[in-house]
């Protein structure tokens, strides 16, 4: 007879074959990294520039961003995508602080047409006043569309008391963004983040080394070597600000401060500690706050990682009338964490969850390149992955409270509701 | 090309087996063949109510969640008008424990009181979340009831009303749970590395004593045919103006929706579509515009819909946006234009079909349409059509008289 009251064996996992990219010299600071061990016919390549929002005023950043594929003189932005489509490409483009990334996703038979196409764009840019009017035109509506959103909203008041000490990174858009945009402006943070800035390609598909050959050749032509420089040591402002949304049925809530990336000594031990209070569903913070009291449909702690530092953060949006009531919750599902010790069964379970999840972010090529690539960013190798395999069979539920003393002093944080 | 087995258990249960020799995981997907469609329109939002309450513990295990992160997996769910599907990701190795929590919520729920008070919440706050305190986000609410008089899709998978939610009780969940969740109303697909054999006595180990129960008879409302044009205005405290047009559309079955899929992207799917070149880029009328279809199982809708510029009228809109639609309906699509979207669709569905998950998932969905094997067809069909077909629907559904027009018109500009 069955017994459906008892779950069935469980298997830990000690260890993961990771798969390592290939690794080329493009210049003496540019690499490529390259998988190979793609099962079927599809394939991606990015291109990463040192072009993130802190290189730039205002909104140029972005705007240049968005500007990539607006033609050439030879092209219209029209004809620029009717050629990418025709080969079947996808193509995405993304900005964070620190760097901006071409992505093409697409079959592997089109990877170097495509190649070809895109860098030809990126290369020979030629802003078109038209092209410039529409889009910051299309910026400015999105930009009042998000004021109207509380998440917006809290995210921007918090970025302005996190990244307090930090001009570049506090800063944040206000209208004045989108009035007087000179293409000078735009064409010099160009050519000096975008010309002169390629950093990084990766290659995911079953592609030959003849591909590969071509793309190192193509884009060596172009690259320059760079040194890319961060700013660190930025404090946040702790303590509490809200801003008012007038007709909002939820409030967001943010709160948080600057913390470290994975080159901290702390950082594989507090990355289970953070899971532990709110980055699983069956999170400390979920389970009470969503699970228990059914304020919100959802709350998370994350760890946010740049190149010198990192932050951390919990984010929600709530019913506005337990707004403060969630607050209190969080207070409380902090300094139970550094008063009382997390039981051995629920260490267990949170750390068989992150092997699995880690298991999962190995699987595939795509996957298995990210989890590379964002180790890679703090100059580490899949070795830093088995370092934190080790890590967690060692945890101790005395490691946790002391981490949850150590950085989780709610004096620190900065705390933004919006609503 | 997707392998795959498929058995069918005595109970009524449909199994499906991908073997994928290269992962460490195991994917277990439940489709249950039950959706919002399936709600009467006093109660609407159940189905994903219930969903919510899926993860609330069963009659054998108190808490769904917890022994899944315990073997290093995780879960999630969604529901549609259509379907309701669960997924489990996890070692491979620990398959058991997800068919053992999986199978357990197929035989009963645990249906405490407590956890339907809290999901109520949980639900009206993601009500409140997506529908309610997003700029445009009410937008579904609005143009289900317009573009349906009859068929269940006039309401959206949220419900009509936060009242509905509100005022579902016990008997009520009891008795969705009864007639949906039961081995005949589901579509069971495991994918990884395991051999068939040991699928075979696992599934029958942890699903075969569940009772069969019956599969409940879908009796809808059917759509009457439109036959005049809809509008309908509504003002919002919103950034921009939006338009939404509504075509209705052949159902997921007919061969003509793969047509229909083709003709939405020619209009409106990338920057080199018609619309977007002639209204966004040449005439600058919109600040977005772009087409799709809602892709669901009973008659659908193609979309059409866009903000407007500031300064720009919904005529000037409207006039446009005709005469793109017109000229689709003159002249036949070229050879190039029609191979440009054909090739979009096969690397999307190369793309889609990657990932493991994604996998298990289409072929549950395939195997409701009738054969699992039609994910392996389906590039085949979309090969077949020519610009022929395309002119004929596009003169067949892009009418008036087939249009339902939804117009957000923007008041207190925040500025």
């Amino acid at each position: 007879m069955l017994n459906r009251s008892q779950q069935p064996e469980l298997q830990a996992i000690h260890k993961i074959d990771f798969v390592k990219p290939q690794q080329f010299d493009i210049t003496s600071t540019v690499k490529l990294y390259f998988m190979k061990e793609v099962a079927n016919d599809t394939a991606r390549f990015d291109l990463y520039f040192d072009a993130g929002t802190v290189k730039g005023e205002k909104g140029i950043p972005s705007f240049v961003n968005s500007l990539l594929l607006s033609g050439t003189q030879d092209k219209s932005s029209t004809l620029i995508h009717e050629q990418i489509d025709a080969l079947g490409g996808f193509m995405e483009s993304g900005i964070s602080f620190e760097s901006a990334v071409t992505s093409m996703f697409c079959l592997r038979e089109n990877v170097l047409p495509l190649m070809h196409i895109l860098i030809d764009a990126i290369q020979n840019v030629a802003f078109f006043e038209r092209e410039i009017d529409e889009l910051v035109q299309d910026k400015k509506q999105g930009y009042l569309m998000n004021l109207e959103k509380v998440s917006f909203l809290a995210q921007r008041g918090f970025q302005q008391r996190l990244f307090h000490t930090s001009e570049n990174y506090s800063k944040v858009a206000n209208p004045d963004y989108y009035e007087n945009v000179s293409s000078s402006q735009l064409k010099s943070f160009y050519r000096e983040n975008y010309l002169e800035g390629l950093f990084k390609v990766v290659v995911v598909g079953n592609l030959e080394q003849d591909a590969i050959d071509e793309i190192i050749d193509t884009i060596g032509k172009w690259s320059k070597p760079t040194t890319r420089e961060f700013e660190s040591n930025i404090q946040n402002l702790p303590g509490n600000t809200h801003i008012e949304k007038e007709g909002a049925v939820q409030t967001a809530i943010r709160l948080g401060k600057i913390l470290f990336n994975k080159t901290h000594e702390d950082y594989n031990d507090f990355v289970v500690l953070n899971t532990v209070l709110g980055d699983y569903f069956g999170s400390r913070l979920m389970s009470n706050i969503r699970e228990d009291k059914g304020y919100t449909y959802g709350i998370g702690s994350m760890l946010s990682e740049y190149n010198k530092f990192g932050y951390f953060m919990i984010a929600t949006e709530v019913a506005s009338e337990f707004k403060d009531a969630t607050l209190k919750e969080i207070k409380f599902e902090i300094e139970k964490l550094q008063t009382e010790l997390i039981s051995e069964d629920e260490l267990a379970l949170v750390k068989n969850y992150l092997l699995g999840q880690l298991l999962k972010s190995a699987d595939g090529p795509y996957s298995m390149m990210d989890l590379y690539t964002s180790a890679q960013i703090n100059g580490f190798d899949f070795e830093f992955y088995n370092k934190c395999i080790e890590d967690l069979h060692k945890i101790t539920p005395e490691r946790i409270k002391e981490l949850a003393v150590k950085y989780l002093n709610w004096n620190d944080m900065t705390i933004v509701t919006a609503g | 090309m997707i392998e795959f087995e498929r058995f069918k258990l005595k109970n009524g249960l449909t199994v499906l087996f991908h073997k994928d020799v290269t992962t460490p995981m195991v994917v277990i997907n439940t489709l249950y063949d039950v959706g919002a469609r399936d709600e009467s329109e006093d109660k609407t939002g159940f189905a994903h109510l219930f969903e919510h309450l899926m993860f609330g513990g069963s009659v054998n295990i108190p808490d769904f969640d917890a022994p899944l992160q315990n073997a290093g997996g995780e879960s999630n769910a969604f529901t549609s008008n259509d379907i309701t599907n669960y997924y489990d990701v996890l070692p491979a190795h620990n398959i058991e424990t997800g068919l053992w929590l999986e199978s357990d919520r197929m035989l009963s729920l645990a249906f405490t009181e407590k956890s339907l008070e809290v999901q109520r919440n949980v639900v009206i706050e993601e009500f409140k979340q997506r529908y309610l305190n997003q700029p445009y986000g009410d937008v579904w609410l609005e143009l289900r009831p317009l573009a349906y008089e009859k068929h269940p899709y006039k309401w959206a998978t949220i419900g009509k009303e936060i009242s509905h939610i509100e005022n579902a009780t016990m008997e009520d969940v009891k008795a969705f749970f009864h007639k949906h969740y039961n081995p005949s109303n589901a579509i069971l697909c495991i994918a990884g590395n395991f051999e068939l054999e040991e699928i075979k006595r696992l599934v029958e180990k942890w699903y075969g004593d569940i009772p069969a129960g019956i599969k409940p008879a879908r009796i809808l409302d059917k759509e009457p045919k439109q036959k005049e044009f809809r509008e309908q205005i509504i003002e919002r405290s919103v950034p921009s103006d939006a338009f939404y047009y509504a075509f209705k559309m052949p159902e997921r079955r007919d061969p003509a929706y793969y047509i229909v899929d083709i003709l939405s992207d020619a209009l409106g799917r990338e920057k080199s579509s018609r619309l977007y070149v002639s209204i966004k880029k040449e005439k600058q009328i919109a600040s977005s515009i772009s087409a799709y279809i809602t892709g669901s199982l009973d008659d659908g809708l193609l979309i059409i819909s866009g903000k407007l510029n500031p300064g720009k009228t919904f005529e000037e809109l409207d006039k446009a946006l005709w005469e793109v639609i017109d000229e689709m309906k003159k002249t036949t699509i070229s050879k190039e234009e029609l191979d440009r979207l054909l090739i979009k669709i096969r690397t999307e569905k190369e793309f889609q079909e990657e990932g493991l998950l994604n996998r298990a998932m289409n072929l549950c969905t395939f195997e409701l349409l009738g054969d699992a094997n039609g994910i392996n067809e389906e590039r085949e069909i979309y090969q077949s059509i020519t610009p022929k077909h395309i002119h004929h629907y596009a003169n067949e559904i892009l009418k008036q008289t087939n249009c339902s027009l939804l117009k957000v018109k923007a008041i207190n500009n925040a500025e």
